[in-house]
């Protein structure tokens, strides 16, 4: 009997320490982990945009977009998506039907970071990117407007 | 009247003389008739083109409208100039190779006098994967802005909605 409830102690104990260590594992992980926020967004100087399922940029973004060269009464976010990239990884993250940003880590702060469109490569640039610093790729679009990614490091 | 003094008109019109030359113009605009006319002409044409003039309000800054259009003349001269015959490597050398180290040289030199000192808030440089991309840092924002030609100069722009990406 007493050998038995040893036995099923050391079972629970080699459990628990397995689960400790994936645990610790994922958490490691996680720590040496950059997070990354996507944003697709749409500058234009109407007053509000055609979709109703975009809305206006956060409060932040709207107003470091404003301290660039860019003069766009109005910017509304289409799209948000999260990414997380490992140390020494790289993780490619759809940002629309037809666009997509990858970010590769090449250590010290420095980012390969890749924007898609239509599944071609449209640029590659490798861009130092401090928590809180962003990257902002833009274009002219139809009708005096602008579409912008916007590849902020948030971890 | 010489070409000089033309130009000296249209400076006294547009007050960019300094005092005393302005005085030498006023002058001698009570004692010549021609100059008085030509005066009068300038000033009615002035006043044509502030009306007239259309107002035309810019999406972005001056100098962001303005080095777009400089960048996009750069782009089209190459394809605009004809065909030469091919100069001979010597010729070539002296011409523009170098001038151009010399310019090399005095830009690195003028880079690392400048390129510790990141106080500055903002700069910006040509990216040179894409002809037609500029790329524009601002350091108190902590962003970097990089324009791309895609896809406004090219057919895609002409048959698509307005958030193109999509």
């Amino acid at each position: 009997m007493r050998f038995k409830l040893s036995l099923i102690v050391l079972a629970m104990l080699a459990w628990a320490s397995i689960g400790i260590a994936a645990a610790s594992e994922q958490a490691a992980r996680s720590a040496g982990a950059m997070k990354f926020q996507i944003q697709l967004i749409w500058g234009t100087n109407d007053p509000k945009s055609p979709d109703d399922k975009h809305k206006p940029v956060d409060a932040e973004v709207g107003k470091k977009l404003k301290a660039l060269p860019l003069k766009w009464a109005n910017y509304f976010l289409v799209n948000k998506k999260s990414l997380e990239v490992a140390p020494g990884g790289e993780k490619k993250e759809p940002i629309s039907e037809k666009c997509a940003v990858e970010v590769q880590d090449k250590g010290k702060s420095t980012f390969e970071i890749s924007l898609f469109g239509k599944g071609e490569r449209v640029v590659k640039r490798s861009q130092t990117l401090h928590v809180g610093e962003m990257l902002v790729l833009g274009g002219n679009a139809p009708n005096e407007t602008s579409w912008l990614v916007v590849v902020k490091r948030i971890e | 009247m010489d070409f000089e003094k033309q130009l000296k008109l249209q400076a006294f019109l547009d007050g960019e003389l300094p005092e005393p030359e302005a005085r030498e113009i006023a002058n001698w605009l009570a004692q010549d008739q021609q100059a008085a006319l030509l005066l009068a002409e300038l000033r009615n044409t002035r006043e044509s083109l502030k009306g007239a003039e259309a107002f035309m309000p810019l999406p972005e800054s001056r100098e962001f409208y303005w080095s777009k259009i400089a960048r996009e003349i750069d782009r089209l001269e190459p394809a605009a100039r004809p065909p030469q015959a091919k100069p001979s490597w010597v010729a070539m050398w002296r011409r523009y190779l170098m001038p151009a180290g010399a310019i090399a040289a005095a830009l690195l030199v003028a880079l690392m006098v400048v390129a510790p000192n990141r106080g500055a808030d903002s700069e910006s440089e040509a990216a040179m994967s894409d002809p037609g991309a500029f790329t524009y840092r601002d350091y108190s924002a902590q962003a970097t802005l990089v324009w791309l030609s895609y896809p406004a100069e090219n057919e895609i722009a002409d048959g698509e909605r307005a958030d193109t990406l999509q």
